[in-house]
C-alpha cells in the first residue's frame, strides 16, 4: 500500500475511532474482550483496506468488520460456555445499536452535558470507570465500598445520565 | 430484580450463564424491551468511547498518576503496525492542532497533568495547560494577553476564546482582540476591550473583576447579559455545596513509621460581613484580612479531640492543612502572605458549635483580632504568591508540641489569621480544605508518641 493510502487509513481510522470504540463496547461491555477485539478490528481493517472505497461510509464498513469479529471471538472464545442464543442476540442488539446511531449526534451530544451535571462523587466514578479504565474490584477498594455497592452506583450514574439525556433530546432547549 | 435492574447487571457482566440465557431468549421475544437495553448499552459504549474526554467534561481535575491505561495509539503499535504510529502522531500534530499562543512568561512555574508544552517561549495549539506553582502568561494570536495564577487549569481553545476550568487568571485584553471569550463554569465572559480578573474554583463559584473597559457576562440559567464596567465585579455561581450523598476521600496512608494522625473534629471560618451566617458544613476554611474591604475579613478555627490518647504524652506534633483554590479573590493583589496560628487558652471555650459559630461568637477574639490573655501563637506559616496548591502547609514548632502536652481536656482549638493584608480589595481569599471536602484531606495532626 503506498503512503497516501496509509495516510488516508489513518485519517479514516482517526476519525472513526470513537464510533467504532462505542460500537464494540456497547455490544461487548467487559474491556477486556472489547478491547482485544478492537485491536484485532484495527489490524483487519487495516489489511483490507484496500478493498473499501474511498468516499464510501467508512464508519459503517468499520462497524461490519467489528460485528464479524465479535460475533466469532464469542466463538472462538473456549474460556465461557456459550449461550446457545449469543449471535441472534448480538445481532439484534447491533440492530438496534445501528438505529440510535442513525438518528445522529444529539443523542452523543446530550450525553457530554450530561456528565457534567453528575453531582461530584458521581463524576469521580465517571472517571474512575471511563477514563482510568479500573475495574469494579479497583473502584471497590479505593472508594471504601463493596464490589456490589459499585455496581449498583455505576448503575444509578447510567440511569441518571438516560433521564437526563432523554430530557436534554426531547426539550429541545440547550442549557 | 426489576426489568431495568436486570439491564445493569447485564452490562456490568453479573449474570451468570444461565440468567444469561433465560434474559436474552427474552429479549429476543420483546422488541421494546430489547430497544430499551440497546439504548443503555449505546450508553455505556459510548461513555468507553469518550473516556478521553471525560476529565474535560466533568470539569475534574486529574493529577499525575490517574492516566488512561490504554493510550489509543499504543494498541496499534502492540498490534505490530509500530511503523504507522509515528505516522499517525505526524499527521494528528502537524494537522488538526494549529498553534494560536504562546507563553511569554513563566517564571517560577510548576506543571503537572497539562497536555501542551509548558516551557517559556512555547507555542500551543488547542488543549490543556494545568499550573500548579508560579505565574505564567499566555499571548494570544489575536493579541490577548493572560495570566495564569496557580493553581489554575485552562483549557486553550483558540486564539479568540478559552476555558477556565478551575483557578485565577487576569486578561489585559488589546483592540485588536476584542470579543475574546473565557468560559468559565456556569458562565461566559466575553470582553469588549479591558482588562479584568477571573477566578474560579471546583464547586463551580466564579468571581469577575474588571479593573478597566467594559465585560459581557453570559451565565447559564440567566438570558439577559450583564455588562461589568471598571470597578464592577460578579460572583457567580452556587454557594459552597458537598453534595448529599457519598462523599469520597482520599485518605493518604501516613507513610511515616510511628507516627499517629487525628482529623479535626470541628472546622469551620466565620466572616465580618456576613454576622448572622455559619460555615460549619463548608468543604472550605477561607480566611482573610483586609483593612481595605473590612466586610471580607475571615478567620479560621479547628478543634482537635485528642481525649483517645488518655495519658499518654505526645513528643512531636505536626498540623497539617491543605490548601485550596477559594475560588474569590486574586492572588496578584495579594503580597506573599504570612499566616498565624493560635491556641486557644481556656478550655471553656472547646466547646463551640461547629454550626453555630459566628463572627462575634467566635472564642477568644473580638472585632479587632485576637485577645492576648485568652489566646497563644503556637506557630505560623507562609503562602507564596501563586503558590503550589498541591504541597499542603505543615506547622510544627516547640509551642505547637508543648501546647498538646499541655492542654488539660485534651480538647485544643486553634485559630487560623492571616497577618497580611491586601494591595487592592479585591485580593485573594486564601482557603484550606475541612473535614467535609469531598476529596482534599482535612485538617489534620499527626504526632509520635512517647
Amino acid at each position: 500500500m503506498d503512503d497516501s493510502r496509509t495516510e488516508e487509513y489513518l485519517r479514516l481510522l482517526a476519525a472513526n475511532e470513537r464510533a467504532v470504540v462505542a460500537y464494540v463496547y456497547s455490544l461487548v461491555p467487559v474491556r477486556a474482550d472489547a478491547e482485544e477485539i478492537l485491536q484485532e478490528a484495527r489490524v483487519v481493517m487495516w489489511k483490507k483496506f484496500e478493498s473499501f472505497q474511498s468516499g464510501t461510509n467508512f464508519a459503517a464498513w468499520a462497524k461490519k468488520i467489528a460485528l464479524g469479529l465479535i460475533l466469532n471471538y464469542r466463538r472462538s472464545n473456549r474460556r465461557k460456555r456459550i449461550v446457545p442464543t449469543e449471535d441472534a442476540f448480538i445481532e439484534a442488539v447491533a440492530a438496534e445499536i445501528d438505529r440510535i446511531d442513525a438518528e445522529g449526534d444529539s443523542r452523543s451530544e446530550a450525553l457530554e452535558i450530561c456528565v457534567g451535571k453528575l453531582p461530584q462523587a458521581h463524576r469521580e466514578m465517571v472517571l474512575w470507570r471511563y477514563f482510568e479504565e479500573l475495574e469494579v474490584a479497583e473502584i471497590a477498594d479505593r472508594s471504601k465500598r463493596t464490589e456490589s455497592a459499585v455496581y449498583r452506583m455505576l448503575s444509578r450514574i447510567r440511569k441518571m445520565l438516560q433521564e437526563c439525556i432523554e430530557s436534554e433530546t426531547t426539550g429541545g432547549v440547550r442549557v | 430484580m426489576s426489568e431495568e435492574e436486570k439491564f445493569h447487571a447485564a452490562i456490568n457482566g453479573e449474570l451468570d450463564c444461565k440468567e444469561l440465557e433465560r434474559f436474552q431468549a427474552k429479549l429476543l421475544d420483546d422488541p421494546d424491551a430489547l430497544s430499551r437495553y440497546a439504548e443503555l448499552s449505546w450508553l455505556n459504549g459510548r461513555l468507553h468511547a469518550i473516556g478521553d474526554k471525560l476529565p474535560e467534561l466533568t470539569r475534574e481535575v486529574r493529577s499525575v498518576g490517574q492516566q488512561r491505561k490504554v493510550p489509543v495509539w499504543l494498541s496499534l503499535a502492540s498490534a505490530g503496525i509500530g511503523a504507522l504510529v509515528t505516522l499517525a502522531f505526524v499527521l494528528f500534530h502537524g494537522g488538526q492542532f494549529e498553534p494560536v499562543a504562546t507563553i511569554v512568561e513563566a517564571e517560577g512555574c510548576r506543571w503537572e497533568g497539562s497536555d501542551l508544552p509548558t516551557a517559556k517561549g512555547s507555542r500551543l495549539p488547542a488543549g490543556r495547560l494545568s499550573l500548579v506553582a508560579g505565574m505564567a502568561t499566555l499571548k494570544f494570536d489575536s493579541g490577548a494577553e493572560i495570566v495564569m495564577e496557580a493553581p489554575a487549569v485552562l483549557e486553550v481553545e483558540s486564539k479568540m476564546r478559552c476555558r477556565l476550568i478551575e483557578g485565577s487568571l487576569i486578561a489585559d485584553v488589546p483592540e485588536s482582540a476584542h470579543g475574546f471569550t473565557i468560559d468559565a463554569p456556569e458562565m461566559e465572559v466575553v470582553d469588549l476591550g479591558t482588562r479584568f480578573g477571573l477566578t474560579t474554583n471546583q464547586f463551580g463559584k466564579s468571581h469577575v473583576m474588571v479593573f478597566e473597559g467594559e465585560v459581557e457576562v453570559t451565565r447559564n440559567g440567566f438570558e439577559e447579559t450583564t455588562s461589568l464596567k471598571t470597578g464592577n465585579t460578579l460572583v457567580n455561581g452556587a454557594d459552597l455545596m458537598v453534595p448529599d450523598e457519598e462523599i469520597l476521600r482520599d485518605v493518604e496512608p501516613d507513610h511515616r513509621q510511628g507516627w499517629s494522625q487525628i482529623e479535626s473534629s470541628k472546622d469551620s471560618f466565620v466572616r465580618f460581613g456576613a454576622e448572622q451566617k455559619n460555615y460549619g458544613s463548608n468543604p472550605l476554611m477561607m480566611v482573610k484580612e483586609t483593612s481595605l474591604a473590612p466586610n471580607n475579613r475571615r478567620r479560621g478555627i479547628i478543634s482537635f479531640d485528642l481525649t483517645s490518647l488518655g495519658d499518654r504524652e505526645i513528643e512531636q506534633a505536626e498540623l497539617f492543612l491543605d490548601v485550596q483554590s477559594s475560588g474569590l479573590g486574586f492572588s496578584t493583589l495579594v503580597p506573599d502572605s504570612k499566616f498565624s496560628i493560635y491556641g486557644v487558652i481556656d478550655d471553656s471555650l472547646d466547646d463551640w458549635g461547629e454550626n453555630e459559630v459566628l463572627w462575634q461568637t467566635l472564642p477568644a477574639t473580638t472585632d479587632e483580632g485576637l485577645i492576648p490573655e485568652l489566646t497563644k501563637k503556637v506557630g505560623s506559616f507562609e503562602i507564596l504568591r501563586g503558590a503550589s496548591a498541591i504541597a499542603a502547609v505543615k506547622v510544627s514548632s516547640p509551642e505547637l508540641t508543648a501546647w498538646l502536652r499541655e492542654d488539660a481536656n485534651r480538647i485544643v482549638t486553634f485559630l487560623v489569621v492571616r497577618e497580611t493584608g491586601e494591595y487592592e480589595s479585591q485580593g485573594l481569599v486564601h482557603a484550606f480544605a475541612t473535614r467535609e471536602h469531598p476529596t482534599a484531606k482535612g485538617p489534620t495532626l499527626y504526632f509520635t508518641l512517647r
